[in-house]
This record gives C-alpha cells, sequence and structure tokens, in this order.
C-alpha cells in the first residue's frame, strides 16, 4: 500500500523524467498550472522598470499575474504578435531581446489554435539576452515531448487535468537549478515545524498547507498511464486533429482560424459557424447533437484580435487519442447540419 | 410553465450575463411557440433533438431543447433589470391563462 509521502514522491519522479529534469526536487506540486504560474512570475522579485516579454497567444493564467506586477510594482509588459503566416513575430521579438527582459513568458501551444510555438529558439534568443525563460506547458504536456533541457525552459508549468489525463486539482512548477524563486505561498508544511520561517530547501520551499492526496494519487496513476499506453496514442491524437481541421475547413459556411495546415499543432480546432453565435452553435452542438465544445474567449483575450476571431471568440473542438475517425465525423456532420 | 429555478451561468462567454431557468414542466412545441409574443422565434425540428432559440429587439437570447425542462437565457448589459421583467412576466402570465395559454405552436424553420 502506498503512504502519502510515496505518492507524493512519485509524482515529483515522474513528472521529473517526462521533463527530462533529472533532480525530482526540482518539481514543485501545486493545485494547477495557474498556481504554478503565479509562483513563476511573482516570484522572481521583478520591480519597477523591468521588462517581461510574452505573447498575444497566452492565457490569462499569464497575462493577469503579469499585468498584476504592471499594477503594482510597475513592470513593463510587451507582447509578441503574430506575423502574416499566424506565428509568432520573431523579428518583433528579437528587437524585444535587445532591451534586456528579465523574463520571458510563452506558452508552448495555444489553448485556441492549437499552435505550436518554437520554443527552442525562442528561448535560446532569450537565454542569449540574459533573461529567464518560463513555458506554460498547459497544453502539451503529455501530448508533445517537453525537455526542459532541449527547450532551455527556466520554468515550467504544468496541469494535471489535460494532456496527462490526470484530475483536476493538479499540476506542478518546473524550477531549473541555477534559479531561485522567492516564496509567495508560506505555510505547515508537516516538516522542520520547529522553524519560525518555511523552510527555504527545495521543493517544500514552495509546497505549504496539506496535499490534496487523492488528487495527487490520481496524478500518479496518470503519469504512470503516460508512461505505458500505446506508442501510437499521440500520433492517433494528432491524425484526429488534421482529420477535423481538414473537415471543419472544407464546409461550407464554416470559418476556421488559424487554418494554415503544414504547422505543428495540437489537436484543437476554432471555428465559427454561418448563422449562429458561438455561444448558440455550442449550446446547440451540445444540447441537440450531444457534441461537447467550449465557446468564447477560452481565458485567452489577445489571439482573437491577432486571428479575426474578436470580439465573440469562437467554438473549439478538442480531439483526444480516445476518440476514433467516426467521432469525427459525426462532430463534421453535425457542424454541417447547423451551417446548412 | 412555472419557473421554479434560476441559476447563474459561469462561463467563459465574456461580457453577458447568462442564466439557465427551469421549469415545473417540459418544453412542449406549443410553450416553445408561445415565446414567439417576445421576439423572433426559430424552431429546429430537424435536430436530433429540436432546438430553439429566441432573439427579442432588446437583445435577449433564449434557447432550449424539446422535451427538456429548462433553457438557457442571456441577457444584454442594458435595461437587463426590464427585459428580465417581461421575460418571467411571459411565464406568469401563461400560469393565470391556464388552460388555452399556449395557443400557438412551434413552426419548424
Amino acid at each position: 500500500m502506498s503512504t502519502s509521502v510515496d505518492v507524493i514522491t512519485e509524482c515529483r519522479q515522474r513528472l521529473a523524467a517526462l521533463l527530462h529534469a533529472g533532480d525530482p526536487t526540482r518539481i514543485v506540486l501545486t493545485t494547477h498550472a495557474t498556481q504554478s504560474l503565479n509562483f513563476a512570475v511573482l516570484g522572481l522579485g521583478l520591480a519597477a522598470g523591468d521588462l517581461v516579454v510574452t505573447t498575444v497567444t497566452e492565457h490569462n493564467s499569464v497575462l493577469r499575474p503579469l499585468q498584476h506586477l504592471a499594477d503594482r510594482v510597475g513592470i513593463r509588459i510587451a507582447y509578441v504578435p503574430l506575423d502574416e503566416e499566424g506565428a509568432l513575430d520573431q523579428k518583433v521579438y528579437q528587437e524585444l531581446l535587445d532591451d534586456k527582459p528579465r523574463l520571458v513568458a510563452v506558452n508552448h501551444a495555444s489553448n485556441v489554435t492549437g499552435r505550436v510555438n518554437p520554443v527552442a529558439p525562442l528561448f535560446d534568443w532569450a537565454k542569449q539576452a540574459g533573461a529567464i525563460t518560463l513555458l506554460d506547458a498547459s497544453q502539451s504536456m503529455g501530448l508533445i515531448p517537453v525537455d526542459v533541457s532541449e527547450l532551455q525552459a527556466d520554468l515550467v508549468a504544468i496541469t494535471g487535468h489535460k494532456g496527462l489525463h490526470g484530475p483536476t486539482g493538479t499540476g506542478a512548477l518546473f524550477v531549473a537549478a541555477d534559479v531561485e524563486l522567492e516564496q509567495v505561498f508560506v505555510g505547515g508544511t508537516g516538516v522542520r515545524s520547529d522553524l519560525v520561517r518555511h523552510p527555504a530547501d527545495m521543493p517544500v520551499r514552495h509546497e505549504a498547507g496539506t496535499y490534496d492526496m487523492p488528487a495527487f494519487a490520481g496524478l500518479a496513476a496518470a503519469l504512470r498511464w503516460v508512461e505505458s499506453r500505446e506508442p501510437e496514442y499521440c500520433a492517433r491524437e494528432q491524425e484526429l486533429g488534421r482529420h477535423l481541421r481538414a473537415g471543419l475547413q472544407a464546409l461550407s459556411g464554416v470559418t476556421l482560424f488559424d487554418a494554415q495546415a503544414d504547422v505543428e499543432r495540437t489537436a484543437i480546432a476554432s471555428f465559427r459557424i454561418g448563422g449562429w453565435t458561438v455561444e448558440e452553435a455550442g449550446f446547440a452542438l451540445n444540447a441537440s447533437y450531444g457534441i461537447d465544445c467550449r465557446t468564447g474567449l477560452h481565458c485567452a483575450p489577445l489571439i482573437h484580435q491577432a486571428i479575426g476571431s474578436a470580439p465573440d471568440g469562437t467554438i473549439r473542438f478538442s480531439a483526444s487519442g480516445f476518440n476514433t475517425a467516426d467521432d469525427i465525423e459525426q462532430a463534421l456532420a453535425a457542424v454541417r447540419h447547423l451551417a446548412s | 410553465m412555472k419557473i421554479i429555478d434560476i441559476k447563474k451561468v459561469e462561463d467563459c462567454f465574456d461580457g453577458s450575463s447568462v442564466f439557465s431557468y427551469w421549469f415545473d414542466s417540459q418544453w412542449t412545441e406549443a410553450a416553445i411557440g408561445g415565446l414567439s409574443a417576445l421576439g423572433r422565434l426559430e424552431y429546429f425540428a430537424d435536430f436530433p433533438r429540436p432546438l430553439f432559440r429566441l432573439t427579442t429587439p432588446e437583445g435577449l437570447h433564449v434557447k432550449g431543447v424539446k422535451g427538456e425542462d429548462n433553457c438557457r437565457v442571456i441577457y444584454p448589459q442594458s435595461n437587463r433589470a426590464e427585459i428580465r421583467q417581461a421575460f418571467e412576466r411571459h411565464f406568469a402570465a401563461r400560469q393565470q391563462n391556464k388552460p388555452g395559454g399556449d395557443q400557438k405552436s412551434a413552426t419548424q424553420k
């Protein structure tokens, strides 16, 4: 029988292995990626005038902690736009690096378009400019490789309930060995109770309060599944995603956003159906056809200006490796019916 | 139909006010058709589960499915209180006019 210590240790070890991070004590367990990103952004000791470079593809879990610091201490934030091809504008990015940012924060894949950002070169340039690099891997972990050395990521925020298929309420933050974050969350730890101050050692340095043990036991099981699943799982998910996007693009009356086919993506498609608001179409797909989807801005407000889906956002379909080609065809038939 | 519960729907549909209304009976074609008194009603009888949606000149949006005992209501930002009162009054009036309150049936789009 596993003890609570076993469960927590197993989560750290398996996450460290997935990230190729080496030392499991560099894995801080959190309640979700938002908490991980808050620890990272708020723990860097950013001061008035410090520049943070981020992108228009980010989720509010990055945008809002940064804005919070801009409001409270006066950091400067620069947002890398998209170029005409829908990719991050690397010319603008490199110009921003000339201003020596303290932090560069980039998501691995957009939760709106699924497009995978070219993190390895972006972070290579950022490191050369002296910045700390923060990767939001919420959309990629468990689906595409996240190797902290290869990507040159100093900090990686992870959620348990998406590509890892773990429970909600679980997450993690990888902190590179040469990065020390200030503590922003302190309290009971179950260890070193004699100390007046929160222990400074990793990983308990950033962990306070009782762990949600059932949730982390679920995450440990999910991580075992990720390690042992059939090798074709991710390739099948990618193929279903391509099937979905190609099918949507071919439908009359349907607008697929960021429609470029020859780029790396997760299995996500954002679209609209003529004659329907996104909210109404989402309701119809769910209530009439039994197809679960999400509508609106998806908590990533800036990207919609860039891809032409502002102000109402999109309908978003996400394929899983557990889906089948028949599921995708049923979804496409429902959209075709609504669009007719 | 009598309103028995109203719940605020939390979602990422930004800037709007979305509610789920629950009733003591299911949406029939007659009950759906009665909504046409409030604005433009569309009824999609050929959907796997027939769907209706109502749009009023004031910006009220209502949608639901035949056979369900609930519907989704989105109020606009402006004049929300008045529009809400008018929508809820519709069901109160139908209660008072029973029987025969549902004179008009939904017609297929």
